[in-house]
């Protein structure tokens, strides 16, 4: 067997990030040692994914990477193995481009902090889980690999110990987030019992042969699970307050990276182990849940009185954009989803990074208690200006055209099946992302424009070394907005074809013909079609404005009737975990730009305000209604 | 916890002091026949870090701090990780894949030394795994300790993220 090198760099890149990760440890206090080490080793780890674009994203190759040279017996993948192909590669590589942008601009960030070792070194290896899961080929050590993750997370969630909040979110998160790992380790094992290998590759061609009801289960658990990893929509308060108390390199990375890491996992467990994507029941549920998740999220963020917690229900309501998208089972749907999530972790991860700058300046994030700062911070400003555009769809940003494409992909499916609710889809989408806007506006307006407190009267912009990794961000946002045909060709073209091209995936790990003698029904998926970006039909859109302009009618008039009063007051028990602290003085009527907006939707939004109480028990009882839910779910349709 | 028990029992001292060279006998010998036997380089790590919990026993938490250097044991469980990534690697330099075990020829079946590198790995592994156990258990028996007002005459080892907001 031959072997290139380019072979051996995606065991390298993982264990660049771990062996970073450790020496960091032996650094000690010498600080600047320190971020020698920790910087290479994200640089090593973002090189070596960057020279695989040539082989893998150009060349459509998949390499398969036995650890020890334990490759399959008999048609039994006994060993370990790394198997990346674009798709593999393209969540690699958008996790260490963000990765690499945060750890450099947390060198300066966390100065104020102490434990400043232990920082990086749960960094390192959160990035090294991350970066495991997406490039392994087996399912076990994706679940290892989740567990150093979401444990790291955990430790970077209670960095700052002073912090009562960061205390209470990381023990939720790890409660919660223990349920998610408890079901992927349970659907693994069920799987390993069934199939008798964890190889994802020889699982992937071994299913349909074994399709009984404990698979149906398996796939319920690995579902559940990964989606707890993605924070979908039952388990989003928890993203709230993970976010809201992390320090703000950390909310970059569990934003979006963490997050990706679920929706990898969802699209490798649905269209590549079980391929239950092809049944429209599967279609309609994860659709539903992605436009759960989107709006009720973003009326969430419309809520939040804290920079960091708002940001935090859009990632998840961006989430749901990507799941929305991606159980559309259609080409454009699936390139929509995957251009969604590397847009989302780059103008996300620039949101982050201003929120954490306008922290490091002035101490807090609460909104009512900034303003002005666009005067004093001009650059931060203009970045946050960025990032807000991006994720409203503004055009020459990136938001808009991966929007552009999920309201396209929504919009076709729907011409295609005659159904009336994937045009409902596309509303919610435009709706959700109207939402964003104005929240945005209102983010604007509190902290960076309107009137100046003035004990924020001698604050400095940010250090240069702060401010460059956000412009880097800000630089890819612009890039990926107006060079899209470049990202279509070269990034996600490829890792659409990787989604459709499954028997390519087990035949790169099994052998050559190894797909076609253990599958017989390739053909539950369509070819990848020419992806049809800008075609649109005017009629169509019209009809689609008719339908907005109906909904915003009928919401008028539901409007009109008293519903009576609802206590979605800030100073009731529970409302901190709603909507966040509020503060006495303020410099917006009202304590909020949109108090008219949430005055009419008082029905919904008190609703809204009991279901987030900060109780861990609830959320738990929140994740476990899920989960029977979508298992019950599974039995009847799967 | 009673605090009444006083550690300087002579029967639990002794008792101390003569399984504490059994558990890191014990511990050793799983390690270093990991690659013939059952057991291996985790479970014997946790066999001989057991002993971190023996001399608490014996000689109370005074003696664990004169004894160990806690923050050396922080920086050899690196050490030990690292050295399980570097045996890994000998194999790509070998010219064949990582973990590799390149040196598998050496010595007859059932020999100690027969296995290449993967008693090589396997030693790693179980020099992390003392290390790190042995912290875990200082880290558990220092929080305990804290709550006790006799213990806190200074000899309570200091930890890196104690002594934080020093910067050069």
């Amino acid at each position: 067997m031959t072997y290139d090198v380019y072979m051996h760099f995606p065991v390298l890149a993982i264990m660049a990030l771990f062996v970073g990760a450790f020496l960091v440890t032996l650094s000690g206090k010498r600080e600047v040692l320190r971020n020698i080490i920790a910087g290479a080793a994200v640089l090593i780890a973002l090189t070596l994914l960057a020279l695989l674009i040539k082989p893998v994203m150009v060349d459509g190759e998949i390499i398969t990477y036995w650890m020890g040279n334990w490759e399959p017996v008999n048609g039994y993948a006994i060993g370990i193995a790394l198997e990346v192909d674009a798709l593999s590669l393209f969540f690699g590589l958008l996790v260490a481009i963000a990765v690499a942008c945060s750890c450099f601009y947390s060198f300066q960030y966390i100065r104020q902090d102490d434990a400043r070792g232990g920082y990086f070194t749960l960094y390192l290896m959160l990035a090294g889980g991350v970066m495991g899961i997406v490039l392994s080929g087996d399912l076990f050590n994706i679940y290892v690999m989740l567990e150093v993750m979401t444990f790291a997370a955990v430790g970077l969630t209670a960095f700052r110990t002073w912090n009562p909040n960061a205390r209470e979110a990381a023990f939720k998160y790890l409660v919660v987030g223990s349920i998610g790992s408890s079901c992927v380790l349970l659907g693994t094992a069920l799987v390993y019992a069934q199939c008798h290998t964890l190889n994802l590759a020889q699982i992937s061609a071994l299913i349909p042969g074994r399709m009984n009801p404990t698979m149906v289960l398996a796939f319920a658990l690995l579902f559940t699970g990964f989606g707890c990893k993605s924070f979908m929509f039952p388990f989003h308060p928890i993203a709230a307050d993970a976010h809201g108390a992390a320090p703000s390199s950390v909310s970059v990375l569990i934003s979006g990276v963490f997050t990706k890491t679920g929706v990898y996992g969802i699209i490798r467990v649905s269209y590549f182990l079980f391929r239950s994507m092809g049944l429209t029941s599967m279609q309609t549920g994860l659709v539903f849940i992605g436009c759960v998740s989107m709006f009720v999220c973003v009326t969430m963020a419309l809520n939040q009185h804290d920079f960091k917690r708002l940001l935090a229900f859009h990632s998840i309501s961006q989430i749901g954009y990507i799941l929305t998208s991606l159980g559309l089972c259609t080409a454009l749907g699936i390139a929509g989803g995957l251009y969604h999530a590397i847009n989302h972790t780059l103008f996300k991860g620039l949101l982050f990074l201003t929120a954490g700058a306008v922290l490091y300046a002035t101490g807090t994030t609460y909104l009512e208690k900034l303003g002005g700062l666009a005067r004093k911070m001009p650059q931060t400003a203009a970045l946050f200006l960025i990032g807000a555009f991006s994720i409203s769809g503004i055009p020459p940003f990136n938001g808009f055209y991966s929007k552009w494409m999920i309201y396209q992909a929504t919009f076709e499916k729907a011409s295609e099946t005659g159904s009336i609710g994937y045009a409902l889809v596309t509303v919610v989408c435009v709706v959700t992302s109207v939402l964003t806007l104005a929240s945005f506006i209102k983010v604007g307006q509190s902290v960076f424009f309107g009137q100046m407190p003035l004990e924020y009267e001698n604050v400095k912009e940010t250090p240069l070394s702060m401010r460059i990794p956000m412009w880097i961000m800000a630089a890819l946002c612009v890039f990926t907005g107006v060079a899209p045909n470049i990202m279509i060709n070269y990034v996600i073209g490829p890792a659409t074809g990787a989604v459709l091209n499954f028997p390519g995936y087990i035949d790169a790990a099994m052998g050559e013909g190894y797909a076609a003698a253990t599958i017989t029904d390739t053909g539950y998926l369509a070819e990848p079609r020419l992806l049809t970006i800008g075609a649109w039909n005017p009629v169509n859109w019209l009809l689609l404005f008719v339908v907005v302009l109906a909904a915003v009618f009928l919401v008028s008039i539901l409007g009109k009737r008293d519903r009576g009063e609802v206590n979605c007051a800030p100073d009731s028990k529970h409302a901190v975990f709603f909507g966040g602290e509020e503060s006495q003085y303020s410099h917006v009527a009202s304590g909020d730009l949109f108090w008219g907006f949430k005055h009419n939707l008082r029905g919904y939004l008190g609703f809204m305000s009991k279901a987030h109480s900060g109780v861990t028990n609830d959320y738990v009882l929140w994740g476990v209604t899920a989960l029977a839910v979508i298992i019950l779910y599974c039995f009847a349709f799967m | 916890m009673n605090k009444k028990w006083k550690r300087d029992d002579l029967i639990v001292r002794s008792l101390a002091d003569n399984y504490l060279p059994i558990a890191l006998v014990l511990g050793f010998y799983v390690i270093l026949h990991g690659n013939i036997s059952p057991g291996g380089g985790f479970q014997g790590g946790v066999l001989a870090a057991s002993g971190v919990l023996l001399l608490y026993l014996g000689y109370g938490f005074r003696g664990i701090a004169t004894a160990i250097n806690m923050e050396r044991m922080h920086r050899l469980e690196a050490v030990g990780a690292i050295a399980y990534v570097l045996f890994a690697m000998l194999g790509i330099f070998a010219g064949y894949n990582f973990c590799r075990n390149i040196l598998w020829y050496s010595g007859n079946i059932g020999d100690l030394w027969s296995s290449g590198t993967i008693a090589l790995m396997n030693y790693a592994v179980g020099f992390k795994v003392l290390t790190g156990v042995g912290f875990l258990l200082l880290l558990v028996i220092y929080l305990l300790g804290m709550g006790e007002d006799e213990e806190h005459d200074g000899t309570i080892p200091t930890m890196e993220h104690e002594e934080g907001g020093l910067s050069k």
